[in-house]
Order: C-alpha cells, then sequence, then structure tokens
C-alpha cells in the first residue's frame, strides 16, 4: 500500500468486446469471461495480473462473484457485484478508480455481460415491454396476482422501460415543446456515425421520413426512438498510470467522476421527465478534471431513448434547459455537427451493453482508435451512465492526459 | 381494456380496505398535517414516520401520459390503446394508473381527472383514471 502520488492516478488501460448482438447459444457468464480475457489481453497484461474484478449483470444472470472462480483468478485484493442499471458501468469504473488510487488494488477488471436474447424472443419480452394487464393464457393464470405497491402498476399497466421513459419524455414535450421529429433528429444522426462503427448491430443509413414512419411502440415512442438489445459483453481494465506507462495501449487518463440519484418524491413540483441527476453529477465531474463543458470534445450519452441523450445534453449544458429539442434539430449533431455525440451510434444503433456502450465508444475515441469514425481533437470525453427510470447517473471524464 | 389481478400485502392491506369502500386514501403526517403519497414511509416535507391514512378528493389533474396501440387479432375489430398516465391529485402526491375511456388525442395537460375503481373477478378494487367532466371552481 502506497501514499497517494500522481503516479497512482486512475487509467483505463484495457479495453475488451465480444461479438454483440444477436449472437445465441453462449451464456452471459460465457460472454463475461472472454470480455475481461480480451481486455487484459488489450492492456498487455496476464489475467493473473488482475488484483481485483467488479461485476454487473444484465438481465441473464450469471455475472457475479463466481466470475472470480470462472476466472481462475486467487487472492483478489477487491471484488464486488455492483447495481445501479445503467449507471453500473460508470460506478464500476469509478470505485476501480478510487481502488487503484488508494493502493487497494493495482489492475481492476470492470465486466458487463448479458444474453438475453434468444431465437423467437423479442426486445419487448427481454424488458417487460409488451406485457398487458389483462393478458390471460394458462400460464399467466396460473402464477399469484403480483403483490405491493409495484403489483398496483402491473395491474394498471404502468410497466416497463418503454412505458415509463414515453411518460418522461412527454413531460418534456409539454413543458418545453419538444417534438417527435427533434427525437428522430437524434435517431438520424446516431446512426450516420453507426454506418462507420464495424460493432453497430444497425449500419443501414436512416432518414427523418424513416424516424416518422417507424411504427409507435409507446406514443411519443417510436421504434427508431429505442435502443437495441444484445448480447454480449464488455470489460474495461483501470490500472494506475505507472503501470499504464509500460503497457500496450494509449493511456486513457480517469479525471473525473460524479454521480446523482435523484431520489424523487413525486409531489407537486416534481421535476420528472425535465431534469436529471445529469445537472448535478456533471458540474462536480467537471470541476473534478478541472475542466468546463465547453472543452468537451467528445460525448457518450447514455441513450436508452433518444429522449435520454437529449434531456442528458440540456443536463450536462451542451444546451440550455428546454433547448435540446431545437438544439438535435439544428444539425449540431452527427458527424458533420459541432458537437461530436455518441460517435459509435450509441445503443440506438451500435449494441446495449448499458453503461459499457457509452464507455467504450469513448475509450475508443479518446485513443484514437475510431478509424472510419474518429473524431478529432480527441483528447476529453464525457461518459454518462443513467439507470432505472431516470433514478441513478454517474459521470465519467476521460482525456488522454493526466491533467 | 381492464384492470388485471392485484394481492395486498403488509404495506397495502389499508389502502385496499380503502378503495375496497370507494376511497383513495393517502398519508397525512400526525404533528403537521402534510399530506404525503399512499407509498410513503415518512412524511415527504418533516420526515416524520408518524403518519395516519386520510381520503383524497379522488380529484387530480394529468401530468402526463403514453398511447400504446394495442393489435387486434386477426378478423377481430380494432382495441383501443392503453394509456398509461401520471396525475396529481389536489392535495398534491402524484398518481400512475391507466387512464381509461379517454380519446388520446383529445389529451392536455392539466386536464381534470377523477379516481374511479376496478377489479379482475374478485380481485382488489384497482384505481384507475377517468377524464372529470364535472364543473370545477379552480
Amino acid at each position: 500500500m502506497g501514499r497517494l502520488t500522481d503516479n497512482r492516478r486512475p487509467v483505463i488501460a484495457g479495453l475488451g468486446l465480444t461479438e454483440m448482438g444477436p449472437v445465441y447459444g453462449r451464456t452471459a457468464t460465457n460472454f463475461a469471461t472472454e470480455a475481461v480475457r480480451l481486455a487484459v489481453a488489450d492492456a498487455g497484461l496476464q489475467v493473473g495480473d488482475v488484483d481485483g474484478l467488479l461485476t454487473s449483470n444484465g438481465t441473464s444472470g450469471g455475472v457475479g462473484l463466481g466470475l472470480q472462480r470462472d476466472l481462475g483468478l486467487l487472492d483478489l485484493r477487491l471484488l464486488s457485484e455492483v447495481q445501479g442499471f445503467g449507471s453500473t458501468a460508470g460506478t464500476m469504473v469509478q470505485v476501480a478508480s478510487m481502488a487503484v488510487q488508494s493502493g487497494m488494488a493495482d489492475v481492476v477488471a470492470c465486466v458487463f455481460a448479458d444474453a438475453p436474447l434468444r431465437p423467437g424472443r423479442s426486445a419487448g419480452d427481454v424488458y417487460g415491454m409488451g406485457r398487458r394487464p389483462d393478458a390471460g393464457g394458462g400460464g399467466a393464470a396460473a402464477l399469484p396476482p403480483p403483490a405491493g405497491w409495484g403489483g398496483l402498476l402491473m395491474a394498471t399497466g404502468v410497466v416497463g422501460a418503454n412505458t415509463l421513459y414515453a411518460l418522461a419524455a412527454r413531460r418534456h414535450m409539454l413543458r418545453y415543446g419538444t417534438t417527435t421529429d427533434d427525437f428522430g433528429a437524434i435517431a438520424v444522426a446516431q446512426r450516420a456515425w453507426a454506418v462507420h462503427n464495424p460493432h453497430a448491430q444497425m449500419r443501414e443509413p436512416i432518414t427523418l421520413d424513416d424516424h416518422r414512419r417507424s411504427r409507435w411502440i409507446a406514443d411519443p415512442f417510436r421504434k427508431l426512438d429505442c435502443c437495441l438489445v444484445s448480447n454480449g459483453g464488455v470489460a474495461v481494465v483501470v490500472t494506475t498510470a505507472e503501470r499504464a506507462r509500460s503497457l500496450a495501449q494509449p493511456p486513457v487518463h480517469v479525471m473525473g467522476w460524479a454521480q446523482c440519484h435523484p431520489g424523487r418524491l413525486f409531489d407537486r413540483d416534481e421535476n420528472f421527465g425535465l431534469v436529471t441527476g445529469a445537472a448535478r453529477s456533471g458540474p462536480q465531474a467537471l470541476a473534478m478534471a478541472g475542466v468546463k463543458i465547453g472543452d468537451i470534445q467528445v460525448a457518450e450519452l447514455y441513450d436508452c431513448y433518444t429522449y435520454t441523450a437529449l434531456v442528458s445534453l440540456e443536463d450536462y449544458g451542451f444546451c440550455g434547459k428546454g433547448e435540446g429539442g431545437a438544439f438535435v434539430s439544428s444539425g449540431a449533431i452527427g458527424p458533420d455537427g459541432r458537437l461530436k455525440l455518441n460517435t459509435g451510434g450509441g445503443q440506438l444503433s451500435s449494441y446495449y451493453m448499458w453503461g459499457m456502450t457509452p464507455l467504450s465508444e469513448a475509450i475508443i475515441q479518446v485513443r484514437g482508435q475510431g478509424g472510419g469514425r474518429q473524431v478529432h481533437p480527441h483528447d476529453l470525453a464525457l461518459v454518462s451512465g443513467n439507470g432505472g427510470i431516470l433514478d441513478h447517473h454517474a459521470t465519467i471524464v476521460l482525456g488522454s492526459s493526466a491533467t | 381494456m381492464s384492470v388485471g389481478p392485484v394481492a395486498r400485502n403488509g404495506s397495502t392491506e389499508e389502502f385496499f380496505d380503502g378503495t375496497a369502500a370507494g376511497q383513495f386514501l393517502i398519508r397525512r403526517c400526525s404533528p403537521d398535517g402534510h399530506i404525503s403519497r399512499p407509498q410513503a414511509r415518512q412524511c415527504s416535507e418533516c420526515g416524520t414516520t408518524e403518519l395516519s391514512w386520510t381520503a383524497a378528493t379522488g380529484r387530480g389533474r394529468l401530468i402526463s401520459w403514453v398511447v400504446i396501440p394495442v393489435r387486434s387479432g386477426e378478423g377481430e375489430s380494432p382495441r383501443p390503446p392503453i394509456v398509461p398516465a401520471i396525475g396529481e391529485l389536489e392535495e398534491g402526491p402524484w398518481w400512475w394508473s391507466m387512464l381509461v375511456g379517454a380519446d388520446p388525442d383529445s389529451l392536455a395537460e392539466g386536464q381534470p381527472l377523477r379516481i374511479e375503481y376496478q377489479r379482475a373477478g374478485d380481485s382488489e378494487a384497482v384505481p384507475i383514471f377517468v377524464v372529470d367532466t364535472t364543473p370545477r371552481d379552480t
């Protein structure tokens, strides 16, 4: 255990992406172990060098503490399963950063993996979006009715991420005049980025008319407003700046980080749908990094829905509150726009690995390994993670140098 | 669209006693009379855990809503969409339920709502929203 020095500043030194998408016949555990092995090899390390492991389950389970055994890791100095839904990836990198900075551990692997897709099972089934309160059928009838306050929501159809985020999005529209075409502008811009991303599941360009013709899932959301669902795994390796100097990849410095969990009361004057945790975690993370929002060159914002990216743009201060719709419809985003937002296509068009989607793309961009989608300059990136129904928010500022 | 079944548990027992009698119960803090939503375990204003149940008027206004298309089977007549909604009770708390019987194209923020009750078979009475057309002083 050393003293805190600049040499122990946190760096992301490894990134591992498995195949992602409708990839069948593999378990989440299987994806997770491969992702860690890939990330460790990417860094130029051995699996046995890992002395800290943080895991994140998606919906299918099997990515927990048992991963230590699956990877043959002995005498770990940090091991935990982390849960903050879409903010988990950010939390894992934050905890790993504090662990290496303090000397608690030297090489921390953080991994998310999920395998919710099966042949013949829709994305909606996976996240409970297709549920109807009065859905009958012998199987459902055999189950006991749902109980508690959550049971009331199920009984009245107020369930599933699509519905709950659409309620938030409608509120934004009513208050600020945001339109479905504004949401469409985000879908179109991100698809234009995904065209150049070999990891992306959806690489055919789309137009605003395609968005307008896309079927309603939960009005105001059309299909093209909703993220993909993917099987696969992503891992990153966090170590110290000193250790990273002799490793294989350009170091990606973790310069600043913060979280905000609003904890809403759902009473008169509630700002649900209008403001997210990013409004607080953003300024705190930027201050820690010693930079301003205008300095950010690459923005990788959590986009479970087009709306989520839009409201996050406002909360981080890329545009004013309530101006997100006009901002994205002005041509400010997309490959030719002035703000380089969700440069891999995001969760709408590339792959849905929860918070690992924006994080992995930011690492690729800061390293300068973005190929046909590489942005310039790429020395400072902001990454967001959003979990629950706007309940949990994590922000990370990444840079090509420590300061 | 009708509601599904729901079972009572230790947290919802009194609430469902209320809905069975056609009352929407909310929490009132004993020291100061602040109102909190039915799920509250402490007063949302002063933090006290001394809460009693009190009947809300059952009137509120529309905060947000979603329109979910429902596919009808072959040869079936078209089915109305499901409209999950957030309503703000006159007393302040928000409630989340389906809005029944309204034309989705006619909905507007702030529209007056009223709570009614539906049951799935002999299950608990479940609060739903309907558009309230009775005149209001405000």
